[in-house]
């Protein structure tokens, strides 16, 4: 179920209508957890199964982490864990990548091999709700949470519908507490939320839809040489819908739990006006950066063995960090570029760390520019169906064609897409060092209604095309 | 909480949750206390803010539909892969089931056909399309053993693999393969609001498209596809099109917009920058071979299995005639598709009790006379198929002679 689908604002209606009726908390929990399999399982009714599956296995692996007498016991039952969970991923998602890899890799020694391509449908939200219960058991192990002994509390923490299916990856951990007690009615809390889901889908169908997408669409799908324009064109108008429809989601999903009384953490802080590319990712899909950092990075020995090794982490955080998002190499190659800019920032940080001309207001703008470029040419990479498409529109925008480009946006599309990208890079630049709700709480009530009003009107106007989040497909 | 494992620094650390300063009160945790995270809520009279939003919303909501009403909009329903897709699950073992482009959507009266042929056709016309991938579509699909009636138009139907016609069928039948429960209820609901709300016309009054009406030039080199009609037609729950009264006026703006919008989408575009011309006409010789190719296959195994097909050629008048020649001959397009298949064939140009209606913009016919063109269809129909059953391969119609 969509958020922008008519069939999700009747859903959402019902649920919250009934949760804030119901006086008990258990039957509110158990309301939740019927909401958000229904809410999953008007994709495919079958793939709910599998997800009932992995969290009922990391429920008991959780249990069976903590009974077990011994460090290798509790390591071997996280093994069975993380094997059980990323086996199930790689099947699904990585399953014909693997073989088709295997193939190439036979041919280059001289050996023939056709692979069955198997016919398999990506679970919906696979990668988001894996990290949900993996986040459990390795906490659990870690022994920075108890584990839980309601079943039902875990299911719903796994499958809780505002962050199943495209993040925030939200640990158990943080939602456990939680469903320990019930929330509290406030009006307040529940009107914010509604302002954000507005929000989240002004993002989404407004700004990334409408906005920008066609041009993202005709310059990626196109097959010949480009325009530079027109290839610039393009790459904003895709950096800027990947952040609008994913932000948007977020903001949709940190909104609806607000109105059931659940506080899901920031998943974005106006990562476009990032300095760096440690900046970027302190701002940029936070629960995916921090899930890495705690559970990948820092067990590989982090920074603590030296500038070599670290780099050599960060690459392999980075590196896995692309291909989560995509069976693809593509997207390891996005992973890369980012992983390869964050050794070279620690490279030239080291270096003027102290110096005081870093911080003028100046060279920050232009080292925010130049951030924003490079994470611009990583989408590339990102948004390219092959290497091939990459290239052409790399060589476009650098202006390295052989020959003139072709110019193929309407006017008013490349307009279109700089007023909003120009909106975009100035409001994270003046919002970097605040939180939105400092803004609009400082802002007057009359404008929050206006803008509030204008939004909801925009979303009307769209007419709602259903069109699937990005984030849905990783 | 997480920022505290400082171990190391991967680079990647969340900021800690900011103390928020505000002029007009501090924001307040929401949950304090049991949790060691909870997110601010701006101080502000919320109930208030969202009692006039809520107002403002509605008014100017309200305000938009007086305007689309009195521009001559009323309510109907969007022509949608989601409708489409509906009608498509429709199909029956047995069913008839109309294929094609925007003439057989719109010249075809469901009515006339059900009572003339004895059941209720099922409309599977896509306005734009080339009928090719659903002619596939239902010869992949092993249950159905039915009857086709597929409107040709060459320069639709021999349409290249990418380009627009063949995407608006293709996209069509991937929401029908795709379609999910969600989806289906989203569609049912949102039919309702569009039978009973004017501006909700997706070929006109969506933001996207009321932002196409800015009119900025382009560049003088820019390869810019030609505008798509403005809203010009209604369809039903049926999908039962018909041309709306504005359109049918000769010499109206609604119908002068829609003919002259035909003249640019019915000729070709320059070939691609980057492909040598002649290996592009080439390639383009080679795809239109392959279709034939295909159609053929595909209408054998439709055969087989007992399905009848009748091809009709739908009227076409004015400046079209010479635009479609000049991107498929009739001789070349129509002749050998005709020929190859073996397939009764109407081509109701040629046929004097057919060819007498006036299309207001050249392609298309009015409502009123949609029905009577299709009662007078119907007996070639019925010879057609009578024909279809005895496996006959002679065509009701001959093709014209090649003109070009």
């Amino acid at each position: 179920m969509l958020f922008n689908s008519l069939t999700f604002v009747v859903f959402f209606v019902v649920v919250l209508t009934l949760y804030w009726t119901l006086r008990s908390w258990e039957a509110r929990k158990n309301l939740l957890l019927a909401a958000s399999y229904l809410f999953y399982g008007t994709w495919n009714p079958p793939f709910a199964l599998l997800l009932f599956a992995t969290t009922a296995l990391d429920f008991w692996l959780g249990a069976r982490i903590a009974a077990a007498g011994t460090p290798g016991r509790r390591k071997a039952w996280l093994i069975a864990s993380l094997t059980s969970n990323l086996s199930m991923l790689g099947f699904f998602k990585y399953g014909n990548f693997l073989l088709e890899n295997t193939q190439a890799l036979l041919a280059l020694a001289g050996i023939a091999y056709q692979p069955p391509h198997l016919d398999l449908f990506l679970p919906i939200g696979i990668s988001f709700y894996t990290f949900h219960s993996l986040s459990y058991t390795l906490d659990v192990y870690r022994g920075t949470t108890q584990p839980t002994r309601s079943l039902r509390d875990f299911t719903l923490a796994v499958s809780f519908f505002p962050q199943l299916v495209a993040g925030p990856i939200v640990r158990a951990v943080d939602f456990l507490p939680q469903a320990a007690q019930p929330p509290k009615p406030d009006a307040g809390r529940f009107i914010w939320g509604l302002l954000l889901m507005t929000l989240g889908l002004f993002e989404k169908t407004v700004l990334a839809d409408t906005m920008l997408s066609s041009a993202a669409e005709s310059v990626f799908s196109y097959h010949g040489p480009l325009a530079s324009l027109d290839a610039w064109t393009g790459v904003l108008a895709f950096s800027g819908q990947i952040f609008f429809d994913f932000a948007g989601y977020s903001t949709c999903a940190i909104g609806a739990a607000l109105t059931l009384g659940f506080h899901l953490r920031d998943n974005f802080r106006f990562p476009y006006a990032a300095v760096g590319f440690s900046d970027f990712w302190r701002r940029w899909h936070i629960s995916l950066s921090t899930f890495l950092r705690d559970y990948l990075y820092i067990p590989l020995g982090g920074n603590r063995a030296g500038a070599v090794k670290a780099a050599l982490n960060l690459m392999i955080v980075m590196f896995i960090g692309g291909l989560w998002h995509g069976a693809a190499w593509t997207f390891v190659v996005w992973g890369i570029i980012h992983g390869l800019m964050l050794v070279v920032e620690r490279v030239l940080r080291h270096f003027f760390q102290d110096a005081a001309w870093t911080n003028r207001l100046g060279v920050q703008l232009l080292l925010g520019l130049g951030t924003y470029a490079v994470v611009c040419l990583a989408w590339v990479f990102f948004r390219a169906p092959d290497f091939g498409s990459a290239m052409r529109i790399v060589l476009a925008m650098t202006g390295r064609l052989p020959i003139a480009g072709d110019a193929i946006l309407p006017s008013r599309e490349i307009l279109q897409v700089m007023i909003v990208t120009a909106g975009l890079l100035g409001a994270h630049w003046l919002l970097r060092q605040t939180t939105m709700e400092a803004v609009v709480a400082r802002t007057p009530r009359w404008a929050v209604t206006a803008i509030w009003s204008v939004m909801l009107f925009s979303i009307i106007l769209t007419q709602g095309n259903g069109n699937a989040f990005i984030y849905f497909q990783f | 909480m997480h920022s505290s494992t400082s171990n190391s620094e991967l680079d990647l650390p969340v900021a800690p949750e900011r103390p928020l300063n505000s002029r007009r009160g501090t924001p307040r945790p929401a949950r304090g206390g049991d949790l060691d995270f909870a997110r601010v809520i701006p101080a502000l009279p919320w109930k208030g803010i969202v009692a006039a939003t809520a107002l403002l919303t509605l008014a100017a909501t309200v305000a938009w539909e007086i305007r689309a009403r009195t521009h001559g909009y009323a309510p109907s329903l969007n022509d949608t892969p989601d409708l489409w897709a509906e009608q498509r699950n429709r199909v029956e073992p047995n069913s008839i089931v109309l294929v094609g482009t925007s003439r057989m959507l719109f010249n075809a009266d469901l009515d006339v056909l059900e009572e003339a042929l004895g059941q209720r056709p099922v409309q599977l016309a896509l306005a734009g399309s080339s009928p090719f991938p659903v002619l596939a579509d239902l010869a992949q699909d092993p249950s159905f053993h039915g009857t086709i009636i597929l409107d040709i138009v060459p320069a639709m139907f021999l349409a290249p693999a990418g380009s627009p016609p063949m995407a608006v069928s293709q996209k069509a039948l991937r929401r029908r393969d795709e379609w999910n429960y969600s989806q289906k209820w989203s569609h049912r609901m949102g039919m309702d609001l569009e039978e009973h709300i004017a501006f909700l016309k997706q070929e006109d009054l969506s933001l996207a498209q009321l932002l196409k009406q800015i009119p900025i030039p382009n560049r003088a080199n820019a390869q810019i596809g030609p505008p798509l009609p403005p809203y010009f037609y209604t369809v039903d729950r049926d999908r039962r099109g018909r041309m709306v009264e504005q359109a049918a006026v000769i010499g109206s703006p609604l119908q002068q917009r829609v003919a002259n919008g035909w003249l640019p989408l019915f000729t070709l575009p320059p070939p691609p920058s980057f492909i040598p011309a002649e290996q592009f006409g080439k390639m383009m010789g080679q795809a239109i071979e392959q279709r034939f190719k295909d159609t053929a296959q595909h209408i054998a195994t439709l055969r087989a299995r007992g399905v009848k097909v009748v091809f009709v050629r739908m009227p076409v008048q004015g400046p079209l005639v010479q635009k479609e020649e000049a991107i498929v001959p009739l001789a070349f397009g129509w002749g050998r598709l005709v020929q190859e298949n073996g397939v009764p064939a109407i081509d109701t140009n040629t046929l004097p009790d057919l060819n007498t209606f006036t299309l207001p913009e050249w392609s298309h016919l009015s409502a009123p006379d949609s029905v009577e063109f299709t009662k007078r269809l119907v007996p070639h129909l019925q010879r057609a198929l009578s024909a279809a059953d005895t496996s006959a391969t002679a065509t009701l119609a001959a093709p014209r002679p090649a003109s070009g």
